[in-house]
């Protein structure tokens, strides 16, 4: 929804970058077949029309839509972390947490040691030590509501934020002159409870209890190192990867359109490449923001209006000088009485590259909900992630969008953080070991 | 700590002993483990020299392999180096003898530098436990006899401590007799201010004592029955539904009469003097038990488990919010098992007592900021605003204690 609009209409089909693996032998922990029978159905809805066995339908033969929950990602020995390039997965849980006031700088490099190999063993869809200790006194090691589940697809994304290269650890030499806070921004309405933190994992399946599952074990890993500091559960994701088809948020309309999707426009605008730090060679510039959606205002918002703040149609998705999704938007078309048939100020015309002299970053985003409000509001909207090279791509487009974007009667950027993600470690390393060399 | 239905298990020495046979029998078997057997006999080695053994974890062909560079070593010092090159799902190694740990290291991974510890073993089968690896049971020999044997071994140490800190609960119970002594007085007086002080003064021991909860049954009474749990007699909250045929009393009635009600009736006196009596059966009670050491770890993993559960929740003093009063007496009650079980442990697993140390210095520093000599108990009341406002940190000051807490017991078994 948010910045970037990029232009992604005329991509080509890619091979992914971490080739996934669909299991097939019996050495994972969690069941296999579960995924293997989806595989390739599409949507099943119960209860519909036709007298299928059991009731159930098979309504559409698009395999675009269907899950293989078998599917695994390899941690290691890839040169970029799983989970940016990654095609989107369906639920994530995004966790920051702060170092406590008594970690070392010892204490930071074991757990991102510990959180390393641990993450390998979960996105290889095992437990993180034993579900039920052979010893009645010891606590298991993995907290078990996993045990049973295929892998989902899961992968762990694991970022550092600007203060672990304070003085605090001796690590400000390794911090590249691109990163700091987040200055404040235009649209801004951050809530310090959802603002900040020392590191971060965004932990995304297809399956919410295998991200849920990878989030509460690294957190009890890290206990006393690091502590919990804000976490959103995300659903339904509101980007695509290569092939899939654009999905919705919760404002309705297809997010994503002009999405980075190619290997040359990740090259481009996504991974660090030749910085002033060569250690992040491979990585890339994480941001996220907690956008609440204001629903029920918008819910009563006339369709024209909601396709003039947007700039597209509602139900296809395309722009309002085209008739199809991938249609290029024509931002200098203009009606029979000389108006400009794309506002100006609408969200894809703020955000468009075209606009923004030529920057693109690749968004990753989920919708969440928080249930319910004090004001009994739906507590909802979009946990915004997106990935670049440079935080300067995020930081101009948001503040574009957020003097002008006609969308911002109707969001409130309540969340915000910014964090490094280090390339993937080869077998025998962790993610970041070059900081303690 | 009361709840409706406690756990208890006796503390008596019958049971202990059953229990011990009992976790001897059912340990760690999981793959290839010779039985112990008895120690090879020959020549004396190891005089000199400290043998070492470099243990190398590794992933091989997909499975976590973890691999000793020799299987025997002669009897004495040895120290075992441990290098994770790339087994992700192995992440400690432990030497057991007899099912019992004897030295072990953890927050192993790959890429992390080698981490050693030095054991002096005597002639015998042992094994390295590797959890996670595909083998995880590796067998170990020590040949020969060890030239001086080891001095207090970290059994009889442990054996110590269990007296130490039985010697400490009964302590502190007399104490707290003393104190509900002086409470009751207040109380017959009808005097609410000099109540209130004095029951801060007798609140700290119940709490430092309660991580031997599980033994504080009166003789002769079947488990279920609450007239025969001094812990429900003495400890019961009002906001635990109460059990009709024994009705509440203890502790926490009279802290509802003298905030909530701000007098003292009848009734009132009649808690008070209920408590006097309990009190004293208690004593009698602790006087008896005896500890494992795996009681004192399992006792001090549950007082900080209480911590969590009931006073940062403002639960256990809903009308007094002395709460960190108590939560200040669970900790030393915990602190004090921990002492008790140090020595030994740091035989076993020194890594842990330096996290353990330095997790209680933590704590305490926490605790120190909320001393308030002036008020009832030496703590500022915990009111619903300080709740809702320093929760999270002393929900965060005290979880990774308890991580490590609940990690002894099976180290001190």
């Amino acid at each position: 929804m948010d910045a970037g609009d990029g232009a992604a209409e005329d991509s080509v089909p890619q091979q992914p970058r971490q080739p996934p693996e669909a299991v097939a032998t019996g050495t994972s922990r969690r069941g296999l077949l579960r995924g293997a029978l989806l595989g390739g159905v599409g949507g099943l809805v119960v209860g519909g029309a036709g007298g299928a066995v059991a009731g159930r339908t098979l309504i559409s033969e698009d395999s675009t839509d269907a899950v293989n929950l078998g599917t695994k990602y390899p941690f290691y020995g890839q040169r970029y972390q799983v989970g940016i390039a990654t095609e989107p997965q369906r639920h994530c849980l995004f966790a920051t947490f702060r170092l406590a006031p008594g970690a070392t700088t010892r204490d930071l490099q074991v757990l991102l040691a510990r959180w390393s190999a641990a993450i390998a063993v979960l996105q290889d869809g095992r437990s993180v030590g034993s579900v039920e200790p052979t010893s009645p006194l010891q606590p298991p090691r993995d907290t078990g509501e996993a045990h049973d589940l295929s892998p989902a697809s899961l992968t762990v994304t694991l970022g550092l934020g600007p203060s672990v290269f304070g003085e605090r650890f001796g690590l400000a030499r390794f911090k590249p002159a691109l990163f700091s806070d987040l200055p404040p921004l235009n649209g801004d309405f951050l809530d310090p409870k959802f603002t900040g933190g020392d590191l971060s994992l965004q932990a995304c399946a297809d399956d919410p209890q295998v991200s849920y599952h990878a989030f509460r074990n690294l957190a009890r890993i890290g206990r006393g190192v690091v502590v919990p500091y804000w976490t959103v559960l995300g659903f339904g994701r509101a980007s695509a990867g290569e092939g899939q088809a654009t999905p919705r948020m919760l404002l309705g309309f297809k997010d994503g359109t002009r999405n980075i999707k190619t290997d040359d426009q990740m090259a481009q605008f996504v991974w660090i490449d030749k910085s002033d730090q060569p250690w992040l060679d491979g990585g890339s510039y994480q941001v996220v923001r907690k956008i609440r959606m204001l629903l029920e205002t918008w819910d009563a918002d006339r369709i024209g209006d909601q396709q003039e703040i947007f700039g597209r149609d509602k139900a296809e998705g395309a722009p309002l000088t085209g008739t199809k999704e991938f249609d290029h938007p024509d931002f200098a078309a203009r009606d029979a009485e000389g108006e400009l048939i794309i506002n100006p100020l609408a969200h894809i015309a703020l955000s468009a590259p075209e606009n923004n002299g030529g920057v693109m970053i690749k968004r990753r985003s989920y919708n969440y909900t928080d249930g319910l409000a004090a004001d009994g509001q739906l507590d909802a909207g979009l946990l915004f992630i997106s990935y670049q090279n440079d935080p300067q791509h995020f930081i101009r487009l948001q503040n574009r969008l957020g003097a002008n974007d006609l969308l911002n009667e109707y969001i409130r950027h309540i969340g915000s953080g910014i964090f490094v993600v280090p390339p993937a470690p080869e077998e025998g390393h962790y993610i970041g070991e070059a900081l303690f060399a | 700590m009361t709840t409706t239905s406690p756990r208890r298990w006796l503390l008596t020495p019958a049971v202990i002993a059953a229990s011990a046979l009992a976790l001897t029998a059912c340990g760690s078997g999981s793959t290839g483990g010779a039985a112990p057997s008895a120690a090879p006999t020959g020549a004396a080695a190891g005089e000199g020299g400290i043998s070492t053994v470099n243990i190398s974890l590794a992933n091989q062909s997909g499975a976590d392999a973890c691999t000793p560079d020799k299987n025997s070593v002669p009897a004495g010092p040895v120290t075992f180096s441990i290098k994770n090159e790339s087994a992700a799902g192995i992440t400690e190694v432990e030497l057991i003898k007899d099912q019992r740990i004897l030295g072990e290291k953890e927050n192993l991974a790959p890429g992390l530098d080698p981490v050693t510890f030095t054991l002096t073993l005597d002639g015998g089968t042992y094994q390295l436990y590797c959890p996670g690896a595909g083998t995880d049971h590796v067998d170990f020999t020590v040949t020969g006899a060890a030239a001086a044997a080891p001095t207090g071994s970290a059994q009889s140490i442990l054996a110590q401590g269990t007296k130490d800190y039985a010697a400490y609960v009964v302590t502190q119970v007399d104490q707290m007799n003393t104190a509900v002594g002086e409470l009751n007085t207040a109380v017959q007086a009808g005097n609410v201010d000099a109540a209130k002080q004095a029951y801060g003064k007798a609140r700290p021991y119940y709490e430092r004592a309660e991580s031997a909860i599980e033994g504080f049954v009166l003789p002769g009474f079947p488990p279920e029955d609450n007239a025969g749990n001094l812990d429900y007699l003495i400890d019961m909250r009002e906001s635990t539904p109460v059990d009709a045929a024994v009705g509440w009393s203890g502790f926490h009635a009279v802290e509802r009469d003298l905030w909530q009600g701000g007098a003292v009736t009848d009734e009132t006196k009649k808690y008070s003097s209920d408590l006097v009596t309990n009190v004293g059966k208690l004593q009698g009670v602790v006087a008896e038990l005896e500890y494992r050491p795996e009681d004192l770890a399992n006792g001090a993993a549950g007082l900080i488990e209480e911590v969590q559960s009931g006073k940062i929740t403002g639960e256990e003093e809903q009308f007094s919010h002395l709460d960190l009063v108590d939560f200040a007496g669970n900790v030393e009650g915990a602190q004090q098992a921990y002492a008790s079980l140090r020595p030994g442990l740091e035989q076993i697993d020194a890594d842990l007592v330096k996290t353990l140390d330095g997790q209680f210095v933590s704590v305490q520093a926490t605790l120190d900021t909320y001393r308030d000599p002036n008020a009832i108990g030496g703590f500022k009341p915990y009111t619903p605003e300080l709740q809702a406002s320093d929760s999270a940190k002393l929900t965060a000051a005290i979880q990774p204690l308890h991580e490590s807490l609940a990690a002894v017991a099976q180290k001190v078994v």
